[in-house]
């Protein structure tokens, strides 16, 4: 336990540094009260970041949908990459499955020990954060002396994931090219670079040869 | 943006995180193969994504490379809060060459 928490705990922090950001670019927009509702139900920031963007482009509601379909792919991948190492009925992995995101799916991974209790106690921390930053960004705390260091956070965490992710030299290598395949979606093909994740590993992890 | 809309994409965001989670059987060896050489591949996607704008430019902010070259340089210590620690650094350092 006390592993899970103290990787869990500097990803918490920055979710929650990255949710008081959250709160106060959206409030103006959609209300305190109604941001603070969204993060309890939605809890994705990079889909509830995009929805601000969709919302302040006057975007139609079919674009947020296909937004969110786009964004939520990679999480049928995680949820299939889990789902060996999640044992347990069908609802316990139901209320498990609220708290998949993409830090704790990538802790859970890597954990050596049991990744049904790194998965719960990530995903609730982050939870909690996301939530708790949100409310503090409604109530005025842009942190905005923050905001560079939090952007920078989060590709760094993904390295990090990635990291210890990779259990074979090999894995490692089919992850160094999804960082290509990634970045080349995403710089020719920006509106779809919510997939760019996806396709990159969907294309690396095919079977190699030997295999 | 209404209650009806943030429902639904609660609904679409808990239905992707739940479908293979709590649908899926046990997967057969090859396919149980080919999703343990899923996860590190879509973490260095996600990690990549924060570098190219919403117009599909490099950004340019100094910190935030030097972040990201430090993280990479940790890589082979496998360890997350090394990484962290890398990255901060690294961004620190940006920050200073950045003035």
């Amino acid at each position: 336990m006390r592993q899970t928490l103290a990787a869990a705990v500097p990803v918490a922090l920055a979710i929650a540094v990255f949710g008081t950001i959250y709160g106060a670019t959206v409030a103006p927009l959609m209300g305190g009260g109604f941001a603070v509702l969204a993060s309890m139900i939605i809890f994705s920031g990079s889909l509830q970041f995009a929805l601000a963007g969709l919302l302040v482009s006057g975007a139609p509601v079919s674009a947020t949908v296909i937004t969110a379909l786009t964004l939520n792919l990679r999480h049928i991948l995680l949820g299939a990459a889990l789902r060996p190492r999640v044992p347990g009925s069908p609802c316990g992995r139901a209320a498990l499955a609220w708290f998949l995101i993409d830090e704790s799916a990538g802790l859970a991974l890597a954990a050596r020990g049991d990744a049904t209790q790194t998965l719960l106690v990530t995903g609730f921390l982050a939870y909690l954060s996301w939530i708790i930053g949100t409310a503090v960004g409604t109530l005025g705390a842009a942190l905005t002396g923050l905001r560079g260091i939090s952007e920078a956070v989060f590709p760094v965490l993904f390295v990090g994931l990635a990291a210890i992710s990779a259990t074979r030299r090999h894995v490692m290598a089919r992850a160094g090219v999804a960082v290509l395949i990634a970045f080349a979606v995403a710089s020719w093909w920006p509106q779809g670079r919510g997939l760019a994740p996806a396709i990159a590993a969907l294309l690396v992890a095919l079977p190699g040869r030997g295999e | 943006m209404s209650v009806l809309l943030v429902l639904a994409l609660g609904a679409l965001t808990y239905g992707s995180r739940a479908a293979a989670l709590v649908l899926m059987p046990p997967p057969p060896s090859w396919l149980r193969a080919f999703l343990e050489r899923l996860p590190a591949p879509i973490f260095a996607g996600l990690a990549v994504l924060p570098l190219v704008g919403a117009d599909g430019t490099v950004r340019t902010s100094v910190p935030m490379l030097a972040a990201f070259g430090a993280a990479l340089l940790s890589v082979p210590f496998r360890s997350l809060l090394g990484t962290l620690a890398a990255g901060l650094i690294g961004y620190a350092v940006g920050g200073l060459l950045g003035r």
